[in-house]
């Protein structure tokens, strides 16, 4: 069951307040990293709420990405629908396919879970690449941004843009929060603390595998919408299962099973990738040590270390200051 | 409520269960009894449906569940406890039993709210800590509760699904004696419609909470009949009871 606390709530606070101030502030590159961010920060919420809270390691995340974002660009640029309505349609559709994928895979566990998983997104990423309607290697170009001019916002601007993306991901976390605390949320942390008593309570297994997954989808199909807006191309790639493979090591990287550590890890990430890129072409080589290194710490990602570290020492100074508020209080009533 | 026919099972050449034949009347008590190795567990698994049995039916409140799933037996009203601990570790007392009143209530699918705040999963949560005696515990991880008070909860999670059956698999395993009296009125406090099938090796509390036993060996019915007749049972005393009558 997800909580949040203090140490929780000040990481967000920080988080939010410097991408905030990185999109009121920065220039055009620096806008752009942040999107980047913001856009893979999307993407890894997603994974963690089926790898982190249901035990389901997806390689098949990048894909559901892509499949949202085909299903925006085609529909809003060869079908001639209203971005909006493309926008609805590639979450719903991602959602749709992420559904079937969780109800088939949620009959297998560990690696096989992984396996089924990689299968399917390698299948989405091999028609992609085939099908001439998806432009092949080529990929597609010509996407539209959504227009937000009626409430005066012109998404074209890559600050405002940035700004968007930064509310999304807002809701999105909320949303996440929602999911997690709520019937089904519950039932998916007790399918993964101990799947064979929750069947014996009577659970639908499966079911609850598949609507977690299906949410999923439809957090990262959002994510695929606004990575083909953000970039206005999208190619095969974008589906390659070295994306999944990606958006894991992120939250791992970040802290499975925080929700805030992952949105930690997308930020650590890309900017790791971009300033290392620039010194060396061997970046991921870097990456992979600080994974390792991460991984072999055992302390649950970089917030999982400052959560062990810090957590239990702020949680019992903010009670000793209340305590000592409450012990004034007193006194002063005396 | 409950009845098996003819149950047969085998794993290889291995027979484990033989024909077994069971009517349990409408909160009916009945302890099933049997040395290490006799079918009890096996014929729990077959049961609730972790096992398929080779032969034969399992018919609950008059209708035949054999082919049914483990979990839509368990939504028909067959619960049972484990006889390892089978709990949700990493969370509270009130979530584990919450996570099972939820099912019960129809709430664990719910998207729009916490199951846990619902009224009907709070009654329920309410009673069955009070009936299991966890309301001290209520708020504690089951990693910071002791064996004894696990055992109580793995009690009370399946009580939380209100069935009409209740299957218990040694629910005083590895208590000590001060706790295993507090079992016997834990269950005999228990509602009286609530019909029960309990495996157990503590002598005093099957006879106590009874109403009725089967002997199980080699995973066949070799005794059927009244607590009081059991302890008159030379062949019980032979394959089972050899120590009881010292103890």
């Amino acid at each position: 069951m997800f909580r949040h606390n203090s140490l929780r709530y000040a990481v967000l606070a920080l988080l939010a307040a410097g991408a905030l101030f990185q999109a009121l502030t920065a220039e055009y590159f620096g806008l752009e990293i942040l999107t980047e961010i913001l856009i893979l920060a999307i993407l890894v919420l997603a994974l963690d709420i089926v790898a982190g809270f249901g035990g389901m390691v997806s390689l098949c995340h990048g894909a559901l990405m892509g499949v949202g974002a085909y299903t925006y660009a085609i529909l809003s640029t060869k079908a001639g629908i209203a971005p909006p309505v493309a926008l609805a349609a590639s979450i719903a559709l991602t959602g749709a396919a992420a559904w079937v994928i969780g109800a088939i895979c949620s009959r297998s566990h560990g690696i096989y879970f992984i396996m089924a998983t990689l299968a399917f997104g390698q299948m989405a990423y091999s028609y992609v690449f085939e099908a001439p309607i998806f432009g092949g290697d080529d990929g597609l170009g010509g996407i539209s941004r959504l227009d937000l001019s009626f409430i005066g916002v012109d998404l074209n601007d890559s600050r405002s843009f940035a700004l968007f993306c930064l509310a999304i991901l807002g809701a999105v976390y909320g949303a996440s929060v929602l999911i997690l605390r709520s019937g089904l949320g519950r039932s998916l942390s007790g399918v993964m603390h101990n799947e064979q008593r929750m069947r014996a309570l009577g659970l639908t297994v499966w079911r609850v595998k598949a609507d977690v997954f299906g949410l999923s989808g439809m957090i990262a199909g959002l994510a695929g919408a606004l990575a083909a807006q953000h970039i206005l191309y999208i190619s095969p790639g974008l589906l390659s299962w070295t994306v999944s493979g990606e958006a894991l090591v992120v939250v791992i990287l970040g802290g499975l099973g925080t929700l805030v550590g992952p949105l930690v890890g997308a930020a650590a990430f890309v900017v790791l990738k971009h300033e290392l890129s620039a010194v060396t072409t061997y970046w991921h080589l870097v990456v992979g040590v600080i994974l390792i290194a991460v991984v072999m710490s055992r302390a649950n990602g970089i917030f999982g270390w400052i959560e062990a570290r810090w957590g239990a020492r702020i949680e019992r100074r903010l009670a000793d200051t209340t305590r000592k508020a409450e012990a004034k209080e007193v006194l002063t009533d005396a | 409520m409950l009845e098996t026919r003819n149950l047969d099972k085998s794993f290889g050449a291995v027979h484990v269960t033989r024909n077994v034949s069971l009517k349990l009347e409408r909160g009916e008590r009945r302890v099933i009894l049997g040395p290490n190795g006799a079918g009890k567990t096996t014929l729990f698994n077959q049961l609730v449906g972790e096992l398929t049995p080779d032969s034969g039916s399992v018919h609950l409140a008059g209708e035949d569940v054999t082919a049914l799933p483990v979990a839509k037996r368990a939504r028909r009203g067959l619960s049972r406890s484990y006889q390892k601990n089978t709990l949700f570790d990493g969370l509270t007392v009130e979530e584990n039993l919450g996570l099972a009143a939820a099912v019960h209530t129809g709430n664990a699918t719910q998207l729009w709210s916490d199951s846990l705040a619902k009224p009907e999963v709070r009654e329920i949560v309410d009673e069955v800590a009070n009936q299991v005696n966890l309301m001290p515990y209520i708020h504690a991880k089951v990693s910071e509760i002791s064996y004894g008070v696990r055992r109580q909860l793995e009690v009370g999670v399946a009580l939380a699904t209100k069935p009409l059956v209740l299957l218990m698999d040694e629910p005083t395993s590895g208590v000590g004696p001060e706790m295993s009296k507090g079992f016997h009125d834990l269950l005999n406090n228990l509602p009286r419609d609530l019909t029960m099938l309990i495996i157990e090796h503590d002598m005093d509390l099957a006879f106590d909470v009874a109403d009725t036993t089967t002997v199980l060996n080699y995973g066949e019915v070799v005794f059927d009949g009244l607590p009081e007749e059991a302890r008159g049972s030379k062949l019980l005393k032979e394959i089972y009871l050899g120590s009881w009558e010292d103890a």
